[in-house]
């Protein structure tokens, strides 16, 4: 019995020890983003802050070009998604449904293509787009983004459209729909699950990144905010409140993804970079 | 199955596939094959014209020891990272494969880091570890731990530790997801047989535990380890390879040959380089892991 406890005990302390670890960089971030200003130029911090204040939030609104790095997220972002969501529910029907030559190349293509690093890409993308004028462009961005999301994607369709019962759509056949309205009234809304979690993987990938944004957008206006961010630490006019106020905001999809789909995610979260 | 037979069902499969296979040629297998080819040419931004050299940007490239330190820092990266990750996968997988209060949140927050932007945790690891204002040179100090700030991302001697900590704080989550999912499905009855035959709990761990983790552990090493060797946006976001070259992994060093000294043909030499490893890798992953064959299986 006493064995038992000091087992329990021991693993609640190293628990607690690593707990500690993951969090505490999170907890500062927000801390240090709701410090008021006049408290900031005054280290040492207290560990445990007792005023809080709006005010750095409100300087990053008003004060920097964080908007503008927002919209040109968002903007990215949602052809991204629109993209990946039709060329992989498309390409996962394909190879859920019908044999064809090559299925088995194009599976293990797609996957080998998940692998490829960002850099390897966007070095010859930087000279095609170059070429083509594609730079600074949102279209040139939202391809790049395709070539890291679509892969996984087409990956996670094609899993997702082998649940849905192949007897659903084919008592759709016989009941004289064409393969079209089968797929649309029937299929696409049982896989509906696949195709949300193509969209949340999309955007993720998207909002994320960093190294396609800062190879390829080169003018400031059309930063994404990850490259907008990093332009922060820079500037001496922009203090660390600023840049902790602005990580908090760009960490707000993510705390909203890990909260709402707390059993979903553990049943095992698609692989990332 | 069988094959498309109805020239109706091949138009189906060609309309299906069509779109992504043009996105993946357009986005991806042409960019590689147009940076493998310009590995074979003078390219830089002040020549707009390609002029076939043959293997003289490889020649460069393999002369130069800053290509051999960067290959070295790439595998002291790899090496450091993976090893802390795993390391954190199994500390916070067996710990949280028991039945504990507050489980689920605590799971959630091991696995948050993971999907945070990368420039946050760039970001947020600069701040907490600035020499100047950094709370935990704050912490350090007044417990008397050091006499001075240590410069985490700036000293010589400390930047590349620091970087392979951060690194693992970001990625560590996604073993502690492939351990835990792994230990879910061990049979109990094996630690029922084992605990009969008298085994405690280390001899449990190592005889039950570890065999049944092996194949994950495997997995999680090869491709975290080829996705940390090609890792670029932490690397660049914190220290931008330095101070000097102590944290200028082949990445990082690639990307200046082409975007500071503007010399693409000799950067796509690089990529190359870059490219072969990543073959290599992916040839054992797909042999031994075989993952398409993983997913044809109708769950």
């Amino acid at each position: 019995m006493t064995a038992h406890f000091v087992v329990r005990w021991m693993r609640f302390m190293w628990l607690s020890v690593g707990m500690i670890f993951v969090v505490f960089p999170l907890y500062w971030m927000a801390t240090t983003a709701l410090t008021p200003r006049a408290e900031l130029f005054k280290p040492p911090y207290p560990l445990l802050r007792t005023s809080y204040s709006l005010e750095n939030l409100i300087e990053l609104l008003s004060a920097t070009q964080f908007l503008t790095f927002l919209k040109n997220s968002l903007i990215v972002a949602a052809g991204s998604v629109c993209i990946n969501v039709v060329a992989a529910t498309l390409a996962g029907y394909a190879l859920s449904r019908f044999a064809f030559r090559g299925k088995n190349l194009f599976a293990a293509a797609t996957l080998w293509t998940y692998m490829f690093p960002p850099i390897l890409l966007a070095i010859p993308l930087y000279l095609m787009f170059s070429t083509l004028g594609m730079r600074n462009s949102y279209s040139g961005l939202i391809l790049a983004h395709v070539s890291i999301s679509l892969p996984l994607n087409i990956w996670i369709m094609w899993q997702y459209f082998q649940v849905v019962p192949r007897s659903l759509e084919e008592a759709a056949w016989t009941s004289g729909a064409s393969r079209f309205r089968a797929l649309c009234e029937v299929l696409l809304p049982s896989a509906m699950p696949g195709i949300i979690s193509a969209a949340i993987f999309a955007f993720a990938l998207s909002w994320n990144d960093f190294a396609f944004a800062f190879i390829l957008q080169t003018d400031i206006g059309m930063f994404t905010l990850p490259v907008g961010l990093a332009t922060f630490v820079e500037q001496s006019a922009i203090h660390w409140g600023l840049i902790m106020a602005s990580s908090l905001i760009v960490s707000i999809p993510t705390f909203a993804l890990v909260f709402l789909m707390q059993r979903y995610l553990m049943r095992g979260f698609a692989i990332g970079k | 199955m069988s094959t498309s037979d109805s020239p109706r069902e091949g138009g189906w499969v060609a309309a299906a596939i069509g779109p992504a296979l043009i996105l993946l040629l357009l986005t991806a297998y042409i960019p590689i094959i147009y940076a493998l080819t310009l590995a074979f040419y003078n390219k830089t931004a002040f020549n707009p014209d390609m002029d076939f050299v043959g293997f003289k940007n490889f020649v460069w490239l393999l002369k130069r020891d800053d290509l051999w330190m960067a290959l070295g820092k790439s595998v002291v990266f790899t090496i450091g990272s993976v090893g802390f990750q795993l390391a954190f996968g199994l500390f916070f997988g067996l710990l949280l494969n028991e039945a504990i209060r507050g489980r689920a949140i605590m799971r959630s927050l091991v696995i948050l880091p993971y999907l945070l932007p990368t420039i946050v945790i760039g970001l947020v690891f600069r701040w907490i570890l600035n020499p100047e204002f950094g709370v935990v040179n704050q912490i350090l100090l007044s417990m008397g731990v050091v006499e001075r700030p240590i410069n985490f991302f700036g000293g010589l001697d400390v930047a590349m530790t620091s970087i392979i900590v951060t690194t693992g704080w970001q990625y560590g989550s996604f073993a502690v997801l492939l351990i835990l999912a792994r230990l879910q499905s061990i049979n109990p009855r094996l630690y029922e047989a084992a605990r009969s035959c008298g085994a405690g709990t280390w001899r449990c761990f190592v005889d039950v535990t570890l065999p049944n983790l092996r194949t994950t552990l495997l997995l999680i090493a090869l491709l975290r380890g080829i996705w940390m060797f090609n890792k670029f946006d932490l690397i660049w976001i914190i220290t931008k390879g330095g101070p000097l070259q102590a944290t200028e992994t082949l990445p990082i060093y690639v990307y200046k040959i082409a975007f500071q000294d503007f010399n693409f043909g000799r950067a796509a030499a690089g990529c190359f380089v870059m490219f072969v490893i990543l073959l290599a890798v992916s040839i054992i992953y797909f042999k031994y892991f075989n993952p398409t064959k993983e997913i044809e299986v109708n769950r």
